[in-house]
């Protein structure tokens, strides 16, 4: 029987021999995890492109807006910090990258803000490379410091250099406009009239964000992103595996480069001015702070931690001095509350239990062996006798 | 297809000369040794003969001093570990390394990495080659696991494992790279007799696949049970090779494990 199975594919990859006959993976079910957070996230969708047929005060639409070039940029920190498990204290630097692009082409060279994607995107890889190509060779603490280094020094350029218009910046960069239609004219939906532009970029950001969000969790579930969560557990394993650490490192780099640089073109066209002020290391930190509250490795998680770092101090807004104390303390209690996070990238649902934990089944009581008892009375009687020994 | 040890079957892995040393010690010192195709080795010694340390050359995660190591008749020498493993070597490590915040199926999938042809916009867009590859991992995943004898709840996290499931998940993800020659490092250690029972009949399941097994024990009872050759090392250097029968009687190695004065205690 075994003589009709091949042990090798003719490519000479080993067969399992019991490759047809081993028990199948579980079939679809509406009740499973996945496709209640599929439900879930269809939800938040719709809900989302209704916000501006509720209210669309500036205000709002405003903040909401910078809600989303937040989560953009907490989707690309996770890929980095949350998947591959490398301390980037010096993120915002691709954001500033995919900003000034954008930001330049269109004022210097004539493009229109949709000619230019494809331009950040390529300059975002390449800012990946650079950056990631020396400082990917370091573990742990050593990569946090140089990424904060590099973080600076993109900022630093920034704020020196005349094409990207020194302390000053870059003005007015215009708005995203389709074959020639920038809303300018106002637009209806539906019968409900929207006069004010903000509510269009409103409804890019959110196109972009969700294409952001699908696309990073397809990554994370496929060959790159089973690599990306090997190397955060343990590089040397990971290596044994044939996956070469250091490649795997610089895609997760690029990766987080590119939403970053999204977030960045959507944040120039959102403010129309940029500026090295926008690029400090304080939003590096930000930004960390979104994911490692939201939960390391969560989808959810970090949207939930973006949301609440970017729109927190907005409704502690009437505390007026008092505000930035609250959202420290809130932050801190939250921390204390939850420790892997709002939404831990080990449990379903933020109320659903840790999988961790052992909701599964207990491991079989074996009877002991005979022999293996003999065995220990040996090793207690031999740990008795030395005991005895020492008084 | 039982073949006396010795015969004519092809060389996968050959090592020369290898020598490792960290300031004044000589972990591994001029160590020699082949492995051929489907035979069962085990490398025995001392403890800190350099019995891992000589893994660790092989496998890539140590640069030699010197020596040459050759597997498929290419140098592997200063190769990436992740590369020998692409060619088709596999190892598992003596202190369990899984991949703790991955479930037990991904550990497996995970190792599949180096031959599933799925390039990052397939999983971007799932593309049709993509649903294919990863419906092949996951059977394959599963496969793998069956085949190492685990029975139980694929979607766990290994630290909830049981020790002894832990041994079992690690060897199914060494399988699961697809490897011509496999490294068992103390595979043994922590099972009971019954686990120990079940590992003897897995290596030589393994075996009858076609790969080559290279194991480091110190269970006597299990290596001289199971192996086709022993290669015996102590202080970094071969002191003997040969069939189970020969090593148990061979004076040297007698010596080396008891000590030289021992004639002198009786």
């Amino acid at each position: 029987m075994s003589l009709t199975i091949p042990a090798r594919e003719p490519d000479g990859v080993l067969v399992p021999p019991n490759r047809h006959t081993a028990p199948p993976a579980p079939p679809f079910s509406w009740r499973s995890d996945r496709a209640g957070l599929s439900v879930l996230g269809v939800g938040v969708f719709v809900a989302v492109l209704l916000v501006p047929f509720i209210s669309a005060s500036p205000y709002l639409i405003s903040i909401l807006t910078s809600a989303m070039i937040y989560v953009m940029l907490a989707l690309g920190l996770n890929v980095v910090v949350g998947y591959a498990g490398l301390l980037d204290l010096g993120y915002i630097a691709f954001f500033a990258v995919g900003a000034y692009t954008s930001g330049i082409l269109t004022t210097k060279f004539g493009f229109t803000m949709v000619a230019a994607i494809p331009v950040t995107i390529a300059a975002c890889i390449l800012a990946g490379i650079v950056i990631g190509g020396p400082t990917l060779r370091l573990r742990s603490d050593y990569l946090a410091i140089v990424t904060l280094g590099f973080g600076e020094i993109i900022r630093i350029t920034a704020n020196n250099l005349d094409i990207t218009g020194g302390p000053s910046g870059i003005h007015g960069i215009p708005t995203w406009a389709f074959f020639g239609w920038d809303f300018s004219k106002g637009l209806s939906i539906g019968g409900v009239f929207f006069n004010s532009k903000i509510v269009f970029y409103y409804f890019v950001a959110v196109v972009v964000v969700v294409l952001g969000v699908i696309g990073i969790s397809r990554l994370s579930r496929g060959k790159m992103g089973r690599a990306w969560k090997a190397v955060r557990d343990d590089e040397d394993a990971a290596e044994a595996m044939g996956i070469n650490t250091y490649f795997t490192k610089i895609t997760a780099y690029i990766i987080g480069a590119v939403w970053a640089g999204l977030a960045g073109q959507l944040m120039a066209a959102h403010l129309s001015a940029i500026s090295p002020n926008s690029f400090q290391f304080l939003y590096s930190a930000l930004i960390l702070m979104a994911v490692v509250l939201g939960g390391m490795g969560s989808t959810p998680g970090v949207i939930i931690g973006a949301l609440f770092v970017s729109l927190a101090p907005e409704f502690l807004r009437e505390f007026s001095d008092w505000r930035y104390l609250l959202f420290g303390v809130l932050l801190v209690v939250t921390m204390i509350f939850r420790p892997k996070g709002i939404w831990p990238a080990t449990s379903a649902f933020p109320w659903s239990r840790d999988k961790r934990l052992g909701t599964g089944p207990k491991p079989v009581e074996q009877g002991l062996d005979p022999r293996d008892v003999a065995d220990l009375e040996a090793a207690e009687d031999g740990a008795g006798r030395r005991d005895h020994h020492d008084h | 297809m039982t073949t006396e040890p010795g015969s004519t079957r092809t060389t996968l892995l050959e090592v020369k000369d290898l020598f490792l040393h960290f300031g004044g010690v000589r972990a591994v010192d001029g160590l020699s040794m082949a492995v051929r195709e489907g035979e069962i080795v085990s490398v025995i010694g001392p403890n800190g003969a350099g019995k891992t340390s000589a893994f660790n050359c092989i496998t890539g995660f140590y640069r030699p001093s010197s020596g040459s190591v050759t597997f498929l008749g290419e140098s592997i020498t200063r190769a990436r570990p992740s590369r020998i493993t692409t060619m088709g070597m596999a190892r598992t490590f003596q202190n369990l390394r899984l991949f703790s915040d991955l479930s037990i199926l991904d550990n497996v999938k995970t190792a599949m990495h180096s031959h599933l042809i799925q390039r990052w916009y397939d999983a971007f867009l799932h593309t049709p080659r993509y649903r294919r590859t990863e419906a092949r991992c996951d059977q394959d995943a599963r496969a793998w696991l069956e085949f190492v004898g685990f029975t139980g709840d694929e979607s766990l996290y290994v630290t909830q494992l049981p020790y002894g499931a832990q041994r079992q998940v690690e060897i199914a993800r060494a399988l699961a790279t697809s490897p011509k020659v496999l490294l068992l490092d103390e595979p043994a250690a922590g099972l009971n007799h019954n686990e120990k029972q079940q590992l003897i009949e897995l290596i030589r399941r393994i075996r009858d696949l076609g790969v080559s097994i290279v194991l480091i024990e110190h269970d006597m009872g299990l290596v001289m049970d199971i192996s086709e050759r022993i290669i015996v090392l102590n202080y970094g250097q071969e002191i003997a090779d040969g069939t189970p029968a020969q090593i148990r009687s061979n004076p040297v190695v007698i010596e080396a494990y008891l000590g030289a004065d021992e004639g002198d205690d009786q």
